[in-house]
């Protein structure tokens, strides 16, 4: 069975600078697969690049046979890809309840809002708590909350998360594991960025480790556990 | 009694004009980050086209105002594909985008004036009566700059908050990466955005020419009330700018009452530099852009 997204030899950038060279990946349909690794070596701009936010420089994307490299943003939307992007990127100005409803723009999400609002208010309660407080008035935690929310509420083939921990709290991130957790038992299919190699080792089916715009270690979470050279190499732990 | 009925009347004209020529202004910078230098050559352009239709080819005024809305709507959408659309992928889009509108705007106006001369022309959609308070006379004229200003801010108002479109540009104004990950295709917002900001502009002009008269420069002022307006209220508020261009309005009105036509552009602007020191975002601004 071929993988449900399929990475060939991407390669992008910004301005003269190439950032990621040559990447290859599969992710299999309920796969939850880890992109990890140093700051500043490609992670989120191999998110970005599948999301069609950064033009390919080369190389070949497919999603369930399909070609998405060129598409614009909005169209690789439709095609099934949701990222919610690092540092959440809310609309601040919106309240929780429209930054949720903004999930569901595209008319094939917004037939089915209403479902979807009742699952995202079932896997994160506090959000219906907020929902008519402007989001540039929420904290860090519930931020993400909505981050992840909103895009749960477009369906979508594929979930990217960028680093969804970063900057939180120790109990608010053992809660957005929970989610992660639950969405996983779900059967979602989940491409992850994580700063925190061995929490994500702990419940990845695959890892890759960016370094330097390429990667140079793929394998189980398993596996880069018992490598602690590696872990020390790259990931300082 | 009557003098503050009086400045309230034509205050409220002011500000409801000022609104009017300020909102198209603010949509844009806020969706784009894009000083449309172009605006007031709009302006005279919507003026132009009314005076045309019902002067010349003599058809009813709602015709000419809907000829007006429509040519500068398109003439906005011409803006984003030749002008604003080959920069918006450069660093520098801001600079190079207020550059080419000035470009933009010089040809609209040497345009204007090639077809219909330097001469001051009378624009033909007008009210004539007034409406008498007391020892107050209101021109009929005023009232319909009000009801039309209150007309369009409530369409824009329904247009931003119920429509899937007015989602679109709030989402877009809000934060660009983000709603292009919601699916929203931002080039055709960018491309609707400017062309209703044409049709503002048109009835701004046809409304502004109407109290004055048809010149191919007649724009200049107003865009540079517009813009002083909209930096009061913090760049790419819509909400702001109309709050800022009435209260602007109600200010200049007891200014030149009290001392004289030739002082309030002065006056005002003496405050709004008060007013910048004391807030630099802008009155609504909230230290970072805050839009729609």
């Amino acid at each position: 069975m071929t993988p449900l997204l399929v990475l060939n030899g991407i390669s992008a950038g910004y301005g003269h600078q190439v950032v990621i060279r040559d990447i290859s990946l599969g992710i299999e349909e309920g796969q939850l697969v880890a992109l990890i690794g140093p700051n500043g070596h490609g992670k989120t701009t191999l998110l970005r690049t599948i999301s069609g936010l950064i033009r390919t420089r080369g190389g070949s994307m497919t999603l369930a046979g399909r070609r998405i490299d060129g598409m614009r943003a909005d169209e690789i939307v439709a095609e099934g890809i949701i990222h919610v992007p690092q540092g959440d990127l809310l609309f601040p100005e919106m309240s929780v309840f429209e930054n949720l409803r903004m999930g569901a723009f595209l008319p094939g999400a917004a037939s089915r809002e209403k479902d979807r609002l009742e699952e995202v208010f079932a896997l994160l309660p506090k959000l219906k708590e907020r929902r008519h407080q402007l989001a540039s008035t929420l904290s860090g935690g519930e931020r993400r909350m909505v981050g992840i929310g909103r895009g749960l509420m477009a369906g979508g083939r594929i979930l990217m998360l960028d680093e969804p921990s970063l900057g939180l709290a120790p109990i608010v991130i053992d809660q957005i594991y929970a989610v992660i957790q639950s969405l996983r038992q779900s059967g979602r299919t989940i491409l992850i960025v994580e700063e925190n190699a061995t929490r994500i080792a702990e419940i990845a089916d695959v890892l890759h480790l960016l370094d330097n715009g390429e990667f140079a270690w793929s394998g189980s979470g398993r596996e880069l556990l018992s490598r602690p050279e590696l872990l020390a190499a790259y990931l300082g732990g | 009694m009557d003098v503050a009925v009086q400045i309230l009347a034509s205050g409220l004209t002011l500000g409801a004009l000022y609104a009017v020529s300020t909102v198209g202004l603010a949509l844009v910078y806020g969706s784009l980050n894009m000083l449309n230098m172009s605006h007031g050559a709009l302006l005279a352009l919507g003026g132009y086209v009314c005076y045309y239709a019902m002067t010349v080819l003599g058809l009813p005024a709602i015709v000419g105002v809907a000829a007006a809305m429509a040519i500068c709507g398109l003439a906005g959408l011409a803006i984003y594909h030749l002008a604003a659309r080959p920069m918006l992928a450069s660093r520098n889009f801001e600079t190079q985008i207020f550059i080419a509108t000035i470009g933009v705007g010089a040809v609209l106006e040497n345009v204007i004036l090639r077809i219909f001369g330097p001469q001051p022309v009378a624009q033909p959609l007008r009210l004539q009566g007034a409406l008498v308070i007391g020892n107050v006379h209101i021109p009929n004229q005023n009232l319909l700059i009000l009801a039309v200003a209150v007309a369009m801010m409530a369409v824009i108002a329904f247009l931003l908050n119920r429509t899937r479109i007015g989602r679109a540009i709030r989402a877009t104004a809000q934060n660009r990466d983000a709603a292009q990950l919601m699916g929203i295709r931002i080039g055709r917002v960018y491309a609707q955005v400017l062309a209703l900001s044409g049709a503002l502009a048109a009835l701004s002009g046809i409304l502004i020419s109407s109290l004055s008269s048809l010149l191919p420069n007649m724009g200049g002022d107003p865009m540079l009330k517009a813009f002083v307006i909209c930096v009061v209220a913090g760049l790419g508020n819509v909400y702001g700018a109309v709050t800022a261009a009435i209260v602007l309005g109600l200010l200049e009105a007891a200014i030149q009452y009290v001392f004289g036509v030739q002082y309030s552009f002065a006056i005002l602007l003496v405050l709004v530099i008060a007013v910048l020191i004391w807030r630099p975002a802008g009155l609504f601004g909230r230290g970072q852009v805050v839009r729609l």
